[in-house]
Parts: structure tokens; C-alpha cells; sequence
């Protein structure tokens, strides 16, 4: 009966009610289209990182995060190459790397590069390295020649078929050097890649490195990337943990997860504007509907209705409002979210220049992952309670006479 | 004829006012089971204070309210809910009936709250509601009734739960003619044939005409306690 009571009392003003109700729906579509969109953006920044540089998960030399030299490449064992056949079908698949900073010179000039050993067609895999080659041709795993960013290429005065001298540090303390043939250049977007990257076959640069079988990291890609963290922590519990280790994106990245912690901040706090908006709006309904009731409510309290129970109609009441608010909010903004999912803004020549740049598509992507829903029906659900106190406060400290003859 | 309620040196003083009002005086009466009375006297002669606390929903400044060997004025307000709702029935002035509940609905309310048993509180909210000539309103809101009708849901209401006694605040002073001797018609019947306890405050002579017996405060004390036989 008191559910009834409540869900009747919404319908005695259908206009009023109608309004509030449409109150809180325009603001959980708001914020669905928002969050959905932030969230969709937010996750092809981190498709990017991990297909551009990290992956989700590496395995590395215990000390090669803290201490990123070549002392710190891990060897490629059978150990490493088992705990990764363990994890079955959970692992796409995995890209070695060997890398490190050297001295790069042609005939009298010289600059620092960073050298990368990779096989190219696990690299294509992950970010197609080879679509980016402008000139010449990409190495196979036995060629013995380097490919070399644009940058590279222009500051050293480098061209198809010339030769690239490299001096570095190579595994314990041995003298890494060695000279290679141009057979390709790439061109970057970001300048910081483009004036700095060499690549050589992985075999050909763990040679320069002094380094056979060993590796950075060895990058792992994932079926389901939100499993990163229980991949991580599996092959920690595999490896022996005096020489490897295993990091998810997040830890190898924690810059780019504080930057994206800020901006989720702010974008939370433009998304409590919205609630708290919506929240203005019950409570208004509420300010009205308790005066307007005084002296029915007052009635009820003199034929025996205990307070707790008629302050738990009037929060019924503000909890139905919000839920269908929330019910109408989502059914309108799933349909546009969903519309963007499958059809991505495509974004104009200059924003998308540099989405492009950055190695994104150049689209507004949507995300239609149900958390956004849900987190829009917590929220309006937390504000419909402390809106809620109000009339509950009011029916603890109603004076019964004085209401009943209001 | 058993006590239902007895009221020892009741005194109601407000003290929220610039001036003290002394609402009630050392009032000392008693009610016995069946009985009709109506409490009279001038506009602020404290009938309405006096029906509050008997009825629990006020507090006496002194004295005691007595029912059912119970002293209702030091009673805890969680307690004094469940008393009222279990011995107390009220009807008052502006009808008062839970305008999205149903005729049927609002005379359940009550019971509803006793929690009886969904059959009995049925068949009982339709039998009040035949007894005071209104079985074809079952399913109607008190929106669509009229103020006469209004006021019997509202007495039917009071007297479904079988109170101990039912309290009626100036039930007449919105109706016309017709509609206020239908209602008293029906409230001296159930009287009779319920034998519930009513007691009135009013300044409605048919009022006054039907009771057996009529308590005239002045200035919050007892001025007359005149007992009568009537039909």
C-alpha cells in the first residue's frame, strides 16, 4: 500500500511530475553522450599507446624499468617462452624488442639515435610499421640492413644505399659497433620518432648489442585487454622473480594514466554539474509536493501512520521520479550514443591531421561500454537519496497539529 | 458501563505565545463505553485541545489521560503511534481522506496499518462503506464524491479499525443541512449498533441535539456536564 500511495502521490500533478522527470532524463543524456564520447576518445588514445609503443603487457628484465640499460635485457628463455605457451588463447600475440640509444654517424657528422631490433612482421602486427616506409623497402628477420626514420636520414645526409656507423653500450660493458646499408626510410608524425628512430632485424641488433637471446621486453597482446592486470599477475607468479618481471600498459605508462586520471576528474566533476542540475530540479518537486501535502501529511500522522513509514513514501516518491528519469534518460541516449558508436563523427582536415599524426583514425569515437549506463543510474540514484532527506527530515520534524490543520 | 477514558486535573498551557494560554484547566472527566457527547462551548474554550489530548496527539502540560488503564500522557511518541492507531479513531473537520486511495482504499488505511489480514480488512472497509449508504463508491476517489460523502468514507474510516473510541473535530461545520443529519443519522446508528464511544467538539446545534450528553468548557475549564435521554 505504500508503495502504492507513493507511486500514486507522482501522478496527482502529471504535468509537474512530467517536467521533473524530464528534468533528470536531459541530464543523464547529457552526461551518457558525454561520458560516451570522452570514454570512446579516451580509449583510442590507448589503443594507440598500446599498438604504438607499449602493448598490454611486457615482460621484462626485473630492473629494466627502473634502470633501462642494455645490462638489464633479460634473456629470452625457455622459462619466459613456457610462462607465455601457459597462458593458451589469452595471448594474441607476442613482439619481441631490443632497443637502446647510440651514436649514429655518416662520414663526419654524427647525432643519438634510438636503435630498435624487431621482427617486422610481428611489429606490422601491432601498429603496421610498414606502411610507414616512404622510400626503399622493410627488412625480413635475415636481411642485414637498417631501415631509419626521415629525421634520421636528413640530419646524417643519409640516402637508399648508404652506409649508417653506430656506436653504443652494448650488454655488459661490451663495445656495441657496427655498420649497416639505408634499404629504407620511414617517416614518423611525432618529431621526437622521426629524428631518432633506427630499426634493425632483432637478430642483427642483439648482435650489435652483444645481447643473442636476449630482449627489452618482450610485448604481449591480449584477446581481452581489460584482463591485463590477471595476465600480469600470472606470469609474475610463473616467472622466477629474481630476473623478470611483468607490467601491464598502465604501469609502464603511469604519465599517461595520471593524465587520463585528470581529465577523467574534470570530466566527472562537468558531469556532477549535470546531476546536481537534475537534482535541483526533484528537489524542487519535493519543496512543493511536502507543502502543498502539509496538513494530508499531517492527517496520516494522527491515524496512526508511524513517521518512518510516511518518510519512506515521500523518498519512494523521489526514488521513482529519479529511476524513471533515469529509465527515460537511458532509453533516449543509448539509441544516439549507439547511432555515433556505429557511425564515428569523422573529424575535419586539421583535428584529424593530427588524430592522423598521432597514429588515430581521425573519428570521434563513441563508446557504448555499459558502465557508462550504469555509473548515469548510480549517480541520479545517490542524488535522489540526498535530495530524498529532505522530505524525510521534514516528516520527522512535522508538528502534526499544526500540519493537520495547515 | 466500563471506563474508556478518564481524564485527571488535565491542564494545557502554551507557552509559545507572548502570553501564556492556559488552553485547558485542571479537567477531570470521564467517558464511558457507548457513550454520544459532544463537547461545546465558544471559539477557543479549548474543545479542539481537549479532543488533542485525549487523542494522544498533543500532550498535556499536567494531569493524566487514562485508557485502557493507561496513562497516555507520559506514553513515548514511537508508542503513542501504534496507540492511536490500534484505540483511537478520528474524523475530522475537512474530511481528511488519502486523495489517491480509493473509498474502499482510505477505509483500509487503517486497518492496513494494524496489519489484519487482507480478506477481513476487504470484507470489513465494504461493510462500513455499505453502512453508511455508500457500497456503490467502493472504487472512487474522494475527488469524485461530495463533501456529505466525503465525511461518511471519513467516519467509516474511523470506525472499520473498531476503536475504543472515535473523536470527531467539528465533523458537520462543512456540511450543508442534508448532508450533516444524514451523516449524525448514521453516526448515532453505528453508536448504537457498534456500541463505539463518540465523542464530538462542535458548535453545531444538530449536533448537540442528537447527543446524550453535552460537556461545555469555558476558558479550557468544565462550565456544564448535562446528561440526556434521547431516541
Amino acid at each position: 500500500m505504500l508503495i502504492t500511495l507513493a507511486w500514486r502521490n507522482l501522478w496527482r500533478k502529471k504535468r509537474r511530475t512530467f517536467i521533473t522527470v524530464s528534468s533528470v532524463m536531459f541530464a543523464v543524456i547529457l552526461a551518457i553522450v558525454m561520458m560516451s564520447m570522452v570514454n570512446g576518445m579516451k580509449q583510442q588514445m590507448v589503443d594507440s599507446i598500446i599498438s604504438n609503443t607499449t602493448g598490454h603487457v611486457q615482460i621484462q628484465d626485473v630492473l629494466y624499468h627502473d634502470e633501462p640499460t642494455m645490462d638489464h635485457a633479460m634473456e629470452y628463455s625457455q622459462e619466459v617462452k613456457e610462462a607465455v605457451e601457459a597462458l593458451g588463447d589469452a595471448v594474441k600475440y607476442t613482439v619481441p624488442r631490443i632497443e637502446g640509444f647510440c651514436l649514429a654517424s655518416k662520414e663526419v657528422s654524427s647525432r643519438g639515435v634510438y636503435l630498435m631490433g624487431v621482427i617486422p612482421e610481428k611489429e606490422n602486427r601491432m601498429n603496421d610499421l610498414s606502411t610507414r616506409l616512404v622510400e626503399g623497402e622493410m627488412f625480413t628477420p635475415d636481411d642485414q640492413f637498417a631501415v631509419i626514420a626521415e629525421g634520421v636520414a636528413n640530419q646524417l645526409d643519409l640516402a637508399l644505399g648508404d652506409t649508417i656507423v653506430m656506436l653504443g653500450q652494448g650488454f655488459q660493458g661490451m663495445t656495441a659497433a657496427g655498420k649497416y646499408p639505408v634499404g629504407g626510410i620511414l617517416e614518423f608524425p611525432l618529431p621526437d620518432m622521426n629524428n631518432t628512430l633506427v630499426y634493425l632485424p632483432l637478430q642483427e641488433a642483439q648482435m650489435f648489442f652483444a645481447a643473442p637471446e636476449r630482449l627489452n621486453s618482450l610485448i604481449l597482446m591480449l584477446e581481452d585487454p581489460r584482463k591485463a592486470d590477471e595476465i600480469a599477475s600470472r606470469l609474475k607468479a610463473d616467472l622466477d622473480e629474481e630476473w623478470y618481471t611483468a607490467k601491464t600498459w598502465e604501469e609502464l605508462m603511469p604519465d599517461k594514466v595520471a593524465a587520463f586520471e585528470a581529465r577523467d576528474a574534470q570530466v566527472r566533476v562537468f558531469a556532477w554539474v549535470l546531476y546536481i542540475v537534475a537534482g535541483f530540479g526533484i528537489f524542487g518537486t519535493m519543496i512543493t509536493m511536502m507543502h502543498e501535502r502539509l496538513r494530508e501529511l499531517g492527517i496520516l500522522l494522527s491515524i496512526g501512520l508511524k513517521r518512518s513509514k510516511l518518510a519512506m513514501v515521500c523518498m519512494l516518491e523521489t526514488l521513482f521520479i529519479s529511476l524513471i528519469g533515469v529509465l527515460a534518460g537511458v532509453a533516449v541516449g543509448f539509441p544516439i550514443v549507439y547511432r555515433f558508436y556505429l557511425n564515428p563523427i569523422q573529424l575535419g582536415a586539421d583535428v584529424g591531421e593530427v588524430l592522423i599524426d598521432y597514429g588515430m583514425e581521425p573519428i570521434m569515437q563513441f563508446s557504448i561500454a555499459p558502465d557508462i549506463f550504469i555509473s548515469q543510474g548510480i549517480n541520479i540514484f545517490i542524488i535522489a537519496l540526498i535530495v530524498g532527506l529532505y522530505p524525510v527530515k521534514k516528516v520527522f520534524r512535522l508538528d502534526m497539529i499544526h500540519a493537520a490543520r495547515h | 458501563m466500563q471506563t474508556v477514558i478518564k481524564t485527571e486535573g488535565l491542564s494545557k498551557t502554551y507557552t509559545n505565545t507572548a502570553v501564556p494560554v492556559h488552553a485547558l484547566k485542571d479537567v477531570n472527566l470521564e467517558f464511558k463505553e457507548g457513550e454520544f457527547t459532544a463537547i461545546v462551548g465558544p471559539s477557543g474554550s479549548g474543545k479542539t485541545t481537549f479532543l488533542n489530548v485525549i487523542g494522544g496527539l498533543d500532550k498535556p502540560t499536567k494531569g493524566k489521560v487514562v485508557i485502557d488503564d493507561i496513562d497516555i500522557a507520559t506514553m513515548k511518541e514511537s508508542k503513542l503511534f501504534d496507540f492511536r492507531m490500534r484505540h483511537i479513531g478520528f474524523v475530522f473537520q475537512a474530511y481528511n481522506l488519502i486523495p489517491v486511495l480509493t473509498a474502499v482504499e482510505n477505509v483500509s488505511f487503517i486497518m492496513l496499518l494494524q496489519k489484519r489480514p487482507k480478506k477481513e480488512m476487504e470484507q470489513r472497509a465494504k461493510e462500513m462503506l455499505e453502512q453508511v449508504g455508500l457500497s456503490d463508491k467502493l472504487n472512487t476517489r474522494p475527488a469524485q464524491l461530495s463533501g456529505g460523502q466525503q465525511q461518511r468514507v471519513a467516519v467509516a474510516r474511523a470506525l472499520a479499525s473498531r476503536p475504543d473510541f472515535v473523536l470527531a473535530d467539528e465533523p458537520t461545520a462543512n456540511l450543508d443541512t442534508e448532508s450533516a443529519f444524514n451523516l449524525l443519522d448514521i453516526m448515532a446508528r453505528l453508536n448504537k449498533e457498534e456500541n463505539i464511544t463518540l465523542i464530538f467538539s462542535t458548535h453545531d446545534q444538530r449536533v448537540i441535539d442528537r447527543a446524550r450528553r453535552v460537556i461545555t468548557l469555558v476558558d479550557g475549564a468544565v462550565d456544564k456536564d448535562e446528561h440526556f435521554e434521547r431516541n
